[in-house]
């Protein structure tokens, strides 16, 4: 017997169900409302100021690094914008020099 | 309440998106009866149903920002309801087994009356026969009992089904055709034992 077949047991159960009323009350329980509303603001807050905080100090860190970095290679940056003495016997030198000349 | 026509949805929307926590909390009253009736429809086992709309309600507020506007708000709601139903039951990977031994004397009546003769349930036994439902639903693989219910005790089309579910046409249509059989299949098991 097929189940959507009115005569079928589940289809005389579901109808018989389908009466049923629920009296329960669907508003929302006293207090319900605020303490969701207070737990989904204060989820929000923490988030962003969590990351606020992280990112002021991932700032902090970074900047550190940078001083640290320029002072560890001082010499070499230094050197890096010395102008270059040219090397005899090296032809791109010689090229570029013959060149501008 | 959910049906209130004087409720200013949209501008409730707004200040809730300002993280106006007045506002948040007016929007929870009015959602909290269409959220119950799901919750309390698809409520699985052991699952008290104030934590699981709280759950419901923390989500929206959580996605808030991704709602565009497609979809009525109170639908979009809806939606998420749903799926953290769905959820939940899925989470319950064990399903009690039916036995006439676990009914109450009402709910055995019913379903023997049922069983041996054509009348419909009576009147007076809709309680009976509606935890009669739940306990049958309890055999069905989550996703399966979910459409059944809709189909046949919300009386929901496969249009309403698939908007509240995301899912395909062809997959709800599946999805009832295998309730159905298994449903089929216990109520002949349940007529071969029969309240022995």
């Amino acid at each position: 017997m097929n189940l959507s077949d009115p005569h079928h047991p589940w289809s005389r159960l579901s109808a018989g169900a389908r009466r049923h009323v629920d009296e329960r009350g669907v508003a929302a329980p006293y207090g319900f409302a605020t303490r969701v509303a207070a737990l989904a603001m204060a989820t929000e807050r923490a988030r962003v100021s969590l990351f606020e905080r992280f990112s002021l100090r991932a700032m902090g860190v970074a900047c550190l690094l940078l001083l640290g970095s320029l002072a560890a290679n001082y010499s070499a940056i230094s050197n890096a914008f010395a102008e270059e003495p040219l090397v005899p016997g090296d032809p791109v030198a010689e090229l570029l020099d013959g060149s501008s000349s | 309440m959910a049906d209130d026509q004087s409720f200013d949805l949209a501008g409730c929307l707004d200040r809730v998106r300002q993280r106006d926590q007045a506002a948040a909390r007016e929007l929870v009253e009015h959602l909290h009866p269409l959220v119950i009736r799901i919750v309390r429809s698809h409520l699985p086992r052991r699952v008290a149903e104030e934590d699981l709309s709280q759950e419901i309600f923390m989500k929206m507020f959580t996605r808030i920002g991704q709602y565009q506007g497609a979809v009525p708000f109170p639908h979009w709601v809806s939606r998420i309801a749903v799926t953290t139903c769905i959820d939940h039951l899925r989470a319950q990977k064990r399903r009690p087994e039916f036995r006439w031994a676990d009914l109450s004397e009402n709910e055995a009546e019913v379903l023997d009356s049922v069983m041996t003769n054509e009348n419909d349930v009576a009147a007076n036994d809709s309680f009976a026969a509606h935890e009669l439902v739940g306990k049958l639903l309890d055999q069905l693989k989550p996703d399966d009992r979910l459409v059944i219910q809709m189909l046949d005790l919300e009386q929901k089309t496969i249009a309403e089904i698939c908007a509240l579910t995301g899912w395909n046409t062809s997959l709800v249509k599946v999805r009832a055709f295998r309730a159905r059989r298994k449903l089929r299949k216990l109520f002949e098991e349940l007529k071969r034992k029969e309240r022995s």
